[in-house]
């Protein structure tokens, strides 16, 4: 929304010693935030009214034509123009030779494509109307040619006011409405609005204009006037001026007026040709039903559009745009003045069905003030008059308010009040404040027995904006000035409120992995990329889509956070040898794990993942990240739920690329099985990326939620033993084919009496050990309760445990 | 055997020893030749086992000899033994200038948070000085936490604030941290501390300074008196704390409708020092905070009695806070996975010999 504060010192006498700068930061600080701060800086001096007297065009390529203009006193000059829109008869605005703008300097005779030129025809950009670029500006037959034209109106300064920090406040949709709140920041008052009396408009005389409204809720209120004696002339060079301002382009007097009525009481307001439309309703038309709006757009109408009908023929898109047949045109000469008002979703709904927003349904669907229907009409009389001659109406003000609105009242209690802002203010101080915004105060008495204040909220500020106390509490806090108010901190109940234990392990497991872990956070997208889920291989046609993807092949939302991170290795290969990664977030699963969903019912569930990839380039890699991933789960788990993790053999998800048919297992944790690790086959390694073949990529995924008891487990200590232990190695080869959980299971059965535990050292393949063998060192620990162990006992034990090994199957080294 | 004989006997020991022992340079074989030498099964050990072979009159005096003896020889390995080891001790010494104490330490595998996460951790720990739980709550939102109990009812301007990702199961992408409020009321009633953190969607075109994907944290106080004045109270607090200075806030106007009253909290320019630069477009303000009382209905969505309590809300742009901690250009680069912007060099590039100075790098002090 912009603001000219020519306009606002219409209503309101701003202190002169503040610049716009100030005045816009008060603004800012009061009420709502201002974007930007730009003068209009015109400069005009000597312009004076011309009119066209002949035309001749003397460069059809480049749109210049000669003109001849009268400039009064039986004067002509003739100059070039290469505005577009200057026809014979036409009074412009005018820089005769010597005249001055800044724009363009002081004009001197020139010559234009081989003609003389004195003078110019101003275009509408160089004196403050951006909007008309290029384009001659128009003035009413009632000015004489040759008049000087006043200096003052041209140069302004145009506040922006950021329009979503006003979605709220209708009332500062228009001037007026903003002047009041300017008046009350400077303590000024707000002169009061000029308009043509009632009674001027309700002569008994004439016919009403017969007005039915179908649906009360969608259009409580339909307020016309039919006017005789209008024509297309243009209107008054300072409404023109002030249009400019804030960013409109003149029309023709009419449309302006109803432009500028609405500038300043946010009331939008339309004009039909009065010989084609006499009568209005207001009502719904079948979906389907195609209506031109005045844009020259044939538009297919929803259902629910609200639509002005005269005789039951559509004749405007109500509070978005008139139609295209009842226009009115230069030669109209009756028009019937619409003032309405509307239900806002409607108008929402309807404007954003047909993606057309106007200035009109802008405001409609903010909420306005019903008693403006009326008063924008008295404003427009009121500024029309002096413009049209011939002037009068042809009907009564004819009024259709099928849906009153209840007044506003709020009962506030003063000491309520001050308690929330925090800040001592009076009862007389909130008084002043309110009154000031023309709200009504009156003192009452509660039940029991406390005073009280009764407050009439005035109707501009009822229709949604102020509805309960706390609304009040807000014109009052801001009105001290929030900045005023003294900080202080608050006196509170003590209460230890229930831990969420899935952010407390999210919270410390990250904390982890990010630390003595060694591992690098990413955040990646939440949706995947069918790009590179196609390189991947996989189908993410069951993961849940997004209507409004962020771009087309953005549509899935991810079920597994693995192939992200496998493109942050991708992304990072070039530029490192080893890589760590950690990723905390949400993942969607569909509760049937891909069969028969196609993404859009409503079997997924968000479920909050740790994902974790360790990549590094060499020979073997893929072995050895595997093994470190199982270090860091096991790690992880050790540390934070005090229990080892364990790992058992599972069968790879085909539907998944990126598990490893021979290398997938489940995590568990306390016997409940959280998530998966695995590595990046082969095939798609070299599928991704021919340099990733020379890399192993091991990955781990799991679920946090199935550990909530995990921050109340813990582990009881041992004491040390009394009396010295020692462990002794044994180096063995097996079988390369046996497992290790198959041994594992088999020495598990081994007992006797020192024995205290049996621990995996090591194992590996290759270079000092036989083909087809693999070495294992396994470590016993054993010990004596009630005495120190004799080298006797360690033989005897040395011998026992050796015996466990043939019979398993292992050859001492 | 007599007496003499043995004394004898003890002498040539006592000779023998001390020759092996200037022989001797290193600490073990001292201690096995101590060993081997008083130990029980070496000439002492044999000849105290003699001591039977004397008249019980003589037995007094061997023994003592013997033993006299013996401790003349511990004392000698003593004294060899603490100058083989200052011998050891010097050569260590004159070794260890070898050393180089200006070497680098060997590189331990370190990891790194996520710039956003850092700057998250050190709000919730402001917060969780002041009593506020840590809460959270679904990025897969229902339209009804999303939008209504925060009293943005459907077709309502406010929605037009938000462009949000729907979702063909008719939930949301959560455009705020918000709903959280609403969650956290219901599952713990009042009095209430939360501050609720996590990433939020917005539907809208990604470039240098707008991401659809980015952080913020919510928080939540409500009580029995709580008021503006605490709220400004509380504000100046996390912006000092997380900005390690005493700096200037402003207040203003704002309209959010899940608070009434509702403002926008101003902070003066921590780039320009409040003079107007590109960072807070000249104004000398950067708008940091949008806060406010929560709004009676919100509170009656939540459970809450606002006839019994009151309570202010705010929400904090994370990532907006950690690319001007880190000085981060490009927002695109915090979901981009590229380690180089994510991770401090110094910690991917290890020892450094040289590097150039880089005018662009650094961002403000907090």
């Amino acid at each position: 929304m912009l603001i000219s504060l020519n306009w606002i010192r219409e209503f309101v006498d701003l202190p002169e010693d503040l610049s716009a700068a100030e005045l816009a930061e008060r603004f800012t600080l009061a009420c709502a935030e201002v974007e930007k701060v730009e003068p209009i800086e015109v400069g005009a001096k000597g312009l004076v009214c011309a009119a066209v007297v002949a035309l001749e065009v003397v460069d059809a390529d480049r749109g210049l034509r000669a003109a001849r203009l009268d400039v009064g006193g039986g004067v002509t000059v003739d100059t070039v123009t290469a505005a577009a829109n200057v026809g014979v008869g036409d009074r412009v605005v005018f820089a005769p030779v010597g005249a001055c703008v800044k724009a363009l300097g002081v004009i001197a005779d020139s010559e234009v494509a081989g003609r003389p030129s004195s003078g110019m025809i101003v275009p509408g950009d160089a004196i403050g109307i951006a909007m008309a670029l290029r384009e001659a500006i128009h003035l009413p037959p009632s000015v004489e040619t040759g008049t000087v034209l006043d200096e003052a109106g041209f140069d302004d300064w145009v506040i922006e006011v950021d329009n979503h920090s006003i979605n709220h406040r209708p009332d500062l949709w228009g001037h007026y409405g903003l002047a009041r709140e300017f008046a009350a920041i400077f303590g000024s008052p707000l002169k009061p609005y000029s308009v043509a009396s009632l009674e001027s408009l309700q002569d008994a005389s004439l016919p009403e204009i017969p007005i039915d409204i179908d649906d009360a809720d969608a259009c409580p209120r339909y307020s016309g006037l039919l006017m005789r004696g209008v024509t297309g002339q243009p209107a008054p060079l300072w409404m023109q001026l002030r249009l400019g301002h804030v960013g409109l382009r003149p029309i023709s007097c009419l449309v302006d007026l109803t432009n500028y009525v609405m500038l300043e009481l946010g009331q939008p307001m339309h004009a039909f040709d009065g010989d084609k439309v006499q009568r209005i309703e207001v009502g719904f038309v079948d979906a389907g039903t195609h209506f031109t709006t005045l844009d020259g757009v044939d538009r297919k109408l929803p259902g629910d559009a609200l639509m002005i009908l005269s005789d039951r023929k559509p004749v405007a898109l109500a509070g978005v745009m008139g139609g295209a047949d009842t226009e009115i045109s230069d030669a109209t000469e009756t028009i019937l003045l619409e003032s309405a008002n509307f239900h806002p979703h409607t108008i929402r709904k309807c404007a954003a069905h047909l993606s057309h927003r106007t200035d009109a349904s802008a405001r409609f669907e903010k909420s306005l003030d019903p008693e403006h229907t009326v008063l924008a009409i008295q404003r427009f009389f009121e500024l029309a008059r002096p413009e049209f001659e011939e002037l009068s109406l042809a009907s009564r003000l004819s009024d259709a308010f099928v849906k009153p609105f209840d007044p506003v009242t709020i009962t506030i209690d003063p000491e309520y009040v001050q308690r929330v802002i925090g800040h001592p203010v009076s009862g007389e101080e909130i008084a002043r404040i309110l009154t000031a915004l023309e709200f009504k105060v009156s003192s009452s008495t509660d039940a029991a027995g406390r005073e009280t204040m009764v407050v009439d909220v005035p109707s501009f500020r009822a229709t949604r904006d102020i509805e309960i106390e706390a609304d009040i509490i807000e014109e009052v806090a801001r009105y001290i000035g929030f900045n005023n108010i003294a900080p202080a901190y608050p006196d509170v109940m003590v209460r230890a409120l229930t831990v969420n234990p899935v952010q407390q392990l999210e919270g410390k497991s990250l904390r982890l992995f990010t630390g003595g872990l060694g591992m690098v956070e990413l955040y990646r997208y939440i949706w995947y990329d069918a790009t590179w889920s196609e390189k991947l291989g996989y189908d993410a046609s069951h993961c849940l889509a997004l209507r409004n993807p962020a771009a087309a092949g953005l549509e899935r939302l991810r079920d597994s956070l693995v192939p992200g991170l496998l493109a942050a290795v991708e992304h990072n290969r070039h530029h490192f040898q080893e890589l760590r990664f950690v990723e905390l977030g949400g993942a969607f699963p569909c509760a049937t794990n891909g069969a028969g969903c196609d993404g859009k019912d409503s079997e997924h569930t968000e479920v909050r993942r740790i994902g974790l990839m360790i990549a590094a380039r060499g020979k073997n890699a893929e072995d050895t990240c595997l093994a470190d991933m199982r270090g860091v789960v096991d790690a992880w788990s050790l540390s934070i739920l005090e229990r080892p993790a364990t790992f058992e053999v599972a069968d790879a998800d085909a539907s998944r690329p990126w598990e490893h048919p021979a290398k997938t297992s489940s995590i568990c944790v306390g016997g409940k099985s959280i998530g998966r690790v695995s590595a990046i086959p082969l095939v798609l390694r070299q599928r991704i990326d021919e340099h990733l073949a020379a890399w192993g990529v091991a990955w781990a995924e799991f679920d946090l939620a199935p550990l909530t008891d995990g921050l109340t487990h813990f582990e009881p200590l041992a004491s040390a033993p009394s009396f010295p232990e020692a462990e002794i190695d044994f180096s063995v080869l097996a079988d390369a084919s046996r497992r290790y959980s198959e041994i594992k299971s088999d020495l598990a059965t081994f007992d006797d009496p020192l024995l205290r535990r049996i621990t995996f050292v090591d194992s590996f393949e290759g270079k000092s050990v036989p083909d087809g063998k693999r070495s294992f060192t396994f470590r016993c620990h054993v010990g004596h309760s009630d005495r120190t162990m004799t080298d006797d006992d360690l033989s005897r034990f040395r011998e026992a445990f050796q015996n466990q090994l043939t019979k398993s199957k292992l050859e001492a080294r | 055997m007599n007496l003499e004989q043995l004394k004898k006997e003890l002498a040539e020991l006592s000779d023998e020893t001390k020759k092996a022992i200037a022989e001797i340079k290193s600490v073990d074989a001292l201690r096995s030749l101590e060993t081997k030498t008083v130990g029980k099964a070496g000439p002492i050990g044999s000849l105290l086992g003699k001591i039977r072979e004397f008249s019980p009159e003589e037995r007094g005096a061997v023994g003592q000899t013997v033993n006299l003896a013996k401790k003349e020889l511990v004392a000698m390995f003593a004294a060899a033994m603490a100058g083989i080891k200052s011998v050891a001790a010097d050569a260590e010494a004159s070794k260890a200038s070898d050393y180089d104490p200006t070497l680098p330490g060997t590189a331990v595998r370190i990891g790194c948070a996520h710039p956003v996460t850092q700057v998250q951790w050190q709000v919730e720990e402001v917060f969780q000085r002041l009593g506020f739980l840590i809460e959270t709550g679904p990025e897969m939102e229902t339209e009804y936490y999303n939008f209504e109990a925060l009293n943005i009812p459907a077709l309502h301007p406010a929605r037009d604030m938000q462009d949000t990702f729907w979702l063909e199961n008719n939930m949301v992408l959560r455009t705020h941290t918000s709903p959280v409020q609403v969650h956290a009321m219901q599952r713990h009633g009042a009095p209430l501390r939360v501050l609720a953190p996590g990433r939020c969607f917005r539907y809208e075109t990604i470039d240098a300074s707008h991401e659809n994907t980015f952080h913020q944290v919510e928080g939540l106080m409500i009580d029995k008196h709580i008021s503006i004045a605490n709220l400004i109270a509380m504000m100046k607090l996390l912006l000092q704390e997380v900005f390690h200075r005493d700096l200037k806030v402003r207040l203003r106007p704002g309209y959010f409708p899940f608070v009434e009253p509702g403002f926008e909290l101003d902070m003066s320019c921590a780039i320009c020092g409040g003079s107007g630069c590109a960072t807070c477009k000249q104004s000398g303000w950067i708008e940091i905070l949008p806060c406010g009382m929560v709004h009676p209905s919100v509170l009656r969505y939540g459970g809450i009695d606002p006839e019994k309590y009151t309570g202010f809300a705010f929400g904090l742009g994370l990532t907006r806070l950690a690319m001007m901690k880190y000085g981060v250009k490009d927002i695109r680069g915090l979901n981009g996975g590229d380690m180089r912007s994510l991770v401090p060099a110094s910690r991917l590039a290890g020892p450094v010999i040289l590097e150039k100075a880089e005018a662009v790098k650094g961002g403000s002090s907090c």
